[in-house]
């Protein structure tokens, strides 16, 4: 017999026999719980944090008194510290002598004790105590209790921050919550026939202009918004190899900064005679890793700066099946160049889960050799540069671009020159779908 | 009890399909259930296969809550039609494959749930680096009125 309810589930191929309905009652739980705990913290901490601090603010009656002692106070089993003072102060002509300082102290709460001890002392003593000549100090005192007295108001700063917390638990809770909510029992086309209707729909241009829709589609926009020179547009390049050089700075500068601080205490120590061994034995593992990565980074500036830019310049842009475009190329810098070719390709991207794991695969399913020119010299100032003719295949597949998938078309620019690693830059483009899509018009040369 | 299966059939005898153009078919249920069905959703859609994990959305989406309509035979052909829109294209790549199809979902009111689904092709773009011959298969219509649960 089959059984109602899977408590557990196998994945049989593309098949789970697990029961959604069990799993989805699981996924309402988890963020009721969490929903819950988030409301439960932010109350405790309302309650904890807000409450006492309104009543200071609000119901203690302001006072005065003199200040007999001032102490740090260290907590009993952790090295935390908060200031203390020891007042006397009159209430209805009866004298009170309690050490006190914030209402977080009156109550000894933990959240009084503070790891900075210096900050904690520098606190204590701005309350002077000259047994001569008492100094007056205000303080607030609890109506209802006269024992409970405050010399300092207001909050720490990191209270509020604090509500930081159950506030993301509750927010995660109440999000999963709705969206579990919504998506309770529906289908999994009802439920993207929902997020379609959601997502923002983009018909018009800037200008106000409309526009044929093609969904999946990347607009291009970004492939537009540069003039050319020769020809209409500047393409840009895929990966700017600024910003991986800069990141790559930023990482062997802040390894080396940290490493060479490390160095220089240990060559202190050496100069005075007293050697830490075990600290020069184990800076030097990460000396290496430092020198690697400086080397790493110089490589890349030279490469990058040594190459030169390459510029793309396209007649028109989108591209459409069938369509021919004009490509200007130009390639910088002083080299001696032993191949430099051009080529129209486009390429499968799949992005997949395995495990835990979220892993791109690529493949490349079409390159059309736009341009290949072999031995030649690029002088200083004098850019190399060349046009060709690109014909977007007429039964070609538009780019596409979807949350896992993509195919994407680009002109891929590699350059091959002495004493440089081989060079490869790519150029995106978008093809757009054929407006009038003629099935018949593929000719078996085209064929992607 | 015999679970009853989606029939779904295209007009123009699954031909390949032109942005823009309106698709129309129609579709039924061989059998009606002892109890009658609780709902019917029909959707218009596009979803991927291959080596990424499946992308989907829906083009067009209609649902109907059979107890409000219990005049709706669903042993009769149903129709339904929609314009396609201009793209993704249907695509045959690599490890990307974007297929469009007529999804029919009928809730039966033992909680469980028939599918059917009619795949279609948008656009005539041939598969990715196919011979001659290949494409040719690829170009064959497929069978009429044939469910594929």
């Amino acid at each position: 017999m089959a059984r109602v309810i899977r408590l557990y589930e196998k994945k049989r191929g593309h098949r789970r026999t697990g029961s959604a309905r069990v799993g989805r009652l699981g996924e309402l739980l988890f963020f009721a719980v969490l929903s819950l705990l988030g409301v439960v913290g932010l109350a405790a901490m309302f309650f904890w944090l807000v409450v006492p601090q309104w009543q200071v603010s609000h119901r203690f009656v302001p006072h005065t008194c003199v200040v007999l002692d001032t102490r740090v106070r260290k907590h009993p089993t952790e090295d935390l510290f908060r200031p203390e003072v020891k007042i006397e102060y009159q209430v209805d002509g009866k004298t009170y002598v309690q050490w006190t300082y914030d209402i977080a102290t009156v109550r000894d709460d933990p959240s009084s004790y503070l790891p900075d001890q210096k900050e904690q002392a520098e606190a204590a003593a701005r309350f002077v105590v000259d047994p001569e000549q008492p100094r007056e100090y205000p303080c607030w005192y609890d109506p209802a209790d006269p024992h409970l007295v405050v010399v300092c108001r207001g909050s720490k700063w990191w209270t509020w921050l604090a509500f930081s917390v159950p506030l993301s638990v509750l927010l995660i809770g109440a999000g999963g919550l709705l969206y579990t909510w919504v998506s309770w029992d529906k289908s999994a086309e009802r439920k993207a026939a929902i997020s379609s209707r959601l997502a923002p729909k983009r018909v018009l241009r800037a200008n106000g202009e409309s526009r044929p829709q093609f969904p999946c589609v990347p607009d291009g926009k970004e492939i537009t918004n540069s003039p050319g020179t020769k020809l209409r547009f500047r393409l840009p390049i895929a990966a700017s190899p600024g910003w991986s050089l800069f990141g790559l700075f930023l990482a062997a500068l802040l390894w080396n900064g940290i490493v060479g601080s490390a160095a220089v205490y240990a060559v202190t120590l050496f100069s005075q005679g007293r050697p830490d061994w075990r600290l020069n034995i184990g800076l030097i593992p990460f000396i290496a890793i430092g020198l690697v990565l400086l080397a790493y980074f110089i490589r890349k500036l030279v490469m990058t700066t040594g190459v030169g830019p390459t510029l793309v310049e396209i007649s028109d842009h989108p591209l459409v099946p069938g369509g021919d475009y004009r490509l200007f190329v130009s390639q910088s810098g002083r080299l001696k160049v032993q191949r430099f070719s051009v080529a129209l390709v486009c390429e499968e991207e799949a992005v997949y889960r395995q495990g835990t794991n979220t892993r791109t695969e690529t493949r490349e399913v079409f390159r059309q050799q736009l341009l290949c020119q072999e031995g030649f010299e690029v002088g200083s100032g004098v850019p190399f540069e060349a046009q060709c003719t690109m014909h977007v295949p007429a039964g070609a597949m538009h780019s596409f671009r979807a949350t896992n998938n993509q195919v994407r078309w680009k002109v891929l620019v590699a350059a091959e020159a002495d004493g440089w690693p081989p060079v490869v830059r790519g150029f995106p483009v978008v093809v757009y779908p054929p407006s009038e899509h003629n099935i018949l018009a593929y000719q078996c040369t085209d064929r992607l | 009890m015999h679970r009853p299966i989606v029939i779904i059939r295209l007009d123009g005898n699954g031909r390949v399909y032109r942005p823009g153009e309106v698709l129309s078919g129609e579709f039924r249920l061989s059998a009606l259930p002892e109890r009658p069905p609780k709902a019917l959703e029909v959707s218009v859609l596009w979803y991927t296969e291959g080596k990424g994990d499946p992308d989907m959305a829906v083009h067009e989406f209609w649902r109907y809550r059979l107890s409000d309509q219990q005049s709706m035979d669903l042993r009769r052909p149903q129709r339904f039609s929609t314009q396609l829109p201009n793209s993704p294209l249907s695509y045959e790549g690599q490890i990307v494959k974007v297929r469009w199809c007529v999804r029919v979902r009928v809730f039966l009111a033992d909680g469980k749930e028939v599918v059917g689904q009619k795949v279609f092709r948008l656009g005539g773009v041939p598969p990715a680096k196919c011979s001659v011959n290949e494409l040719a298969a690829s170009q064959r219509p497929a069978l009429l009125g044939v469910a594929d649960p």
